[in-house]
């Protein structure tokens, strides 16, 4: 009977198509301006910061797929960006050895080098999804602190593994007779993976991260986005109201797992960045898990917010870098007290002034 | 497959024990389409727990559930609401932090058929489905009352509404067969009435097949057709409400075993 009704209203397709695709080229448009336009203007420590500030919004906007959305605590999500950005890494290092005989940026915007790195992204966000897949699924049969012991010993494992890694390979010729294998374990181990070509632009990161907000904001926005929220709301009437449980909440983990990936492999070929297995480990991922609860659970805005401010507030206080977690701590605790919902609760920014009506006539 | 008299809903002998706790024994019940039954017996006498077993909270150790001629045990919760049985929560398990309205579009997205894909990419499908749904849940909310709450969170609602919304967003999923836990609980005796009109309304409406466990037996009484009784797990009596009120094995499990010597008490 739904499908039925479905069908007789169900718009034409130029009502439609504006509305499918206008937004994906907003998203471009605003990227490729924010990189012609602003970054002249603001200078290279501004465009460094706007990068990072992407970068990390791509984060806490997918993690709020799994935390927000579907309200499992994750707290390995900067193992899904290591995956992806050593997988990424190693696309475009060895890569661009194979292609071009050295590991210098090749190319100049949209040029050979810009592709090898967008297939880079893609790849590492996809083996970055995969690794989500495989935590997800046996994992989902916990409940919060478990799982979320489960996702930060993910962590750990990938980071020991990481570092167990061969040295990086810089010799052409070495390169050329090396098998995949080797390739592929030889990722600098302990001291990172240097040798990476910057590619990481903007322009890139902004169109990353617009891709993410269409996404994360037609899912909330959809019958299968409500499915992830009444999972949050209450796992039991969530079944009982015939909402595949296990299912949902394996796909915000593989679709948060991608976006974390593409993000790794953004600050992977980022300029003044070192992916080394430390800087991806539990320490980046309660980061990760902070900027989620700081904005609210299931806030696309309200991480988007939060990602920001923890991202400038450390340049800020950058002759207090040994408080930032004392900072950090204190915020937690001071949001604890006044804002447990987290700044914008599950509303977006937009929907703060709207009066909730039942809200007030509860009170006598 | 079904023959047009056959049971809806046919439970056959169906137990479960914790541990060393009888919970149910052999319960059976056959509903024909369109019944109206009562399901009653003091605390703890596992009906509730029927429930549970019927909708796939709890597996079955013994005996068989059919639903349409469809076997339901072992499966899991979320494919016995896509094959037709919805219930409430007698402890009132609503999306509190979600609207009214989404409450209910949650229960829709059973019947929905476009996927995560036509979501994401906003597809022609996509845009007539979620039409489809606003409309019959704004439908399902006008029914109950609860048009003027649709967007105020759920939690937000008084008790009486919060029971209904339960109802409401129970028969967004689509079900042949509506389990009640309890719908009144906690209502004043107006609400009751008002509610029992209302459980009437949509039966009809809705070609339901109805099971209600329910503590007020002024609402049993008058709204079902057929009332089972257990106590301890064990189904003491079958019959029509009038039968059920003479049955001295039902007035013994509420009341207690009278006195033998003066077996004429008379209740409060």
């Amino acid at each position: 009977m739904l499908s039925a009704r479905a069908s007789a209203l169900r718009p034409g397709l130029a009502w439609v198509l504006p509305r499918a695709v206008g937004p994906l080229v907003a998203g471009v448009v605003v990227a490729f301006l924010l990189q012609l336009v602003v970054v002249p203007i603001l200078g290279p420590f501004y465009e460094k910061l706007m990068m990072d500030i992407g970068i990390n919004c791509l984060l806490a906007v997918s993690l709020n797929l799994v935390n927000g959305f579907t309200g499992q605590f994750s707290i390995g999500h900067a193992g899904f960006m290591a995956v992806g950005g050593y997988v990424a890494g190693a696309v475009t290092y060895y890569g661009s050895f194979v292609l071009w005989g050295s590991a210098a940026v090749h190319g100049g915007f949209l040029g050979g080098g810009d592709l090898l790195f967008l297939l880079g992204c893609v790849v590492g966000g996809l083996f970055a999804a995969g690794a989500g897949y495989l935590v997800g699924l046996p994992s989902l049969r916990l409940r919060g602190d478990y799982l979320a012991i489960v996702t930060l010993g993910f962590g750990e494992i990938l980071r020991v593994l990481l570092q167990q890694t061969g040295d990086v390979i810089f010799v052409p010729a070495q390169i050329e007779q090396a098998s995949a294998f080797t390739l592929a374990t030889s990722l600098g181990g302990a001291l990172g993976f240097s040798g990476i070509p910057f590619y990481t632009t903007v322009f890139w990161v902004y169109v990353m991260l617009g891709l993410l907000l269409v996404v994360a904001y037609r899912l909330k926005e959809s019958s299968e986005g409500r499915a992830f929220l009444s999972i949050r709301e209450n796992e039991i009437a969530a079944e009982a109201m015939g909402i595949d449980t296990t299912k949902y909440k394996v796909r915000a983990f593989v679709l948060a797992a991608f976006f974390a990936g593409i993000a790794g492999a953004l600050f992977a070929h980022e300029t003044g960045t070192t992916l080394n297995p430390r800087e991806l480990g539990f320490q980046k991922s309660f980061d990760i898990v902070i900027m989620v609860v700081l904005g609210g659970m299931g806030s696309i805005s309200g991480a988007l917010l939060a990602a920001g401010l923890l991202t400038i507030l450390p340049e800020l206080l950058r002759e207090f870098s040994d408080w930032r977690l004392v900072v950090y701590a204190v915020t937690l605790i001071v949001m604890m007290r006044v804002r447990p919902q987290g700044l914008f609760g599950i509303r977006e920014i937009w929907e703060l002034g709207r009066p909730r009506r039942g809200a007030q006539e509860k009170r006598p | 497959m079904t023959q047009p008299n056959a049971a809806i809903l046919d439970v056959q002998a169906i137990s479960i024990s914790f541990g060393g706790l009888k919970a149910v024994t052999d319960f059976s019940l056959s509903l024909p389409p369109g019944a109206l039954q009562g399901l009653i017996g003091p605390n703890g006498a596992g009906k509730t727990t029927v429930f549970n077993l019927l909708t796939g909270v709890y597996t079955p150790q013994t005996g068989e559930i059919l639903l349409a001629g469809e076997r339901l045990n072992g499966q899991k919760p979320n494919r016995i609401a896509a094959s037709g049985l919805a219930r409430t929560f007698q402890n009132i398990r609503l999306f509190g932090d979600l609207t009214v309205l989404d409450n209910v579009r949650v229960a829709c997205h059973v019947r929905a058929e476009t996927g995560f894909a036509a979501a994401i990419l906003r597809t022609r499908a996509h845009y007539g489905e979620e039409a489809a749904i606003r409309e019959r849940a704004h439908r399902l909310l006008e029914i109950f009352g609860l048009s003027h709450r649709a967007t105020d969170l759920a939690r937000n609602l008084p008790y009486g509404d919060q029971r209904r919304l339960e109802i409401a967003r129970a028969l967004a999923t689509g079900p042949k067969v509506l389990l009640l836990d309890e719908p009144a609980a906690g209502m004043n005796p107006q609400e009751k009435m008002a509610l029992a009109d209302l459980i009437a309304f949509v039966r009809r409406e809705f070609g339901l097949t109805i099971l209600l466990i329910e503590h007020d037996m002024g609402l049993v009484m008058r709204i079902c057709e057929r009332i089972t009784v257990i106590d301890h797990g064990v189904t003491i009596a079958r019959g029509t409400p009038a039968e059920i009120q003479a049955d001295p094995a039902v007035i013994e499990a509420y009341l207690g075993a009278p006195d033998p010597p003066d077996a004429s008490a008379e209740g409060p």
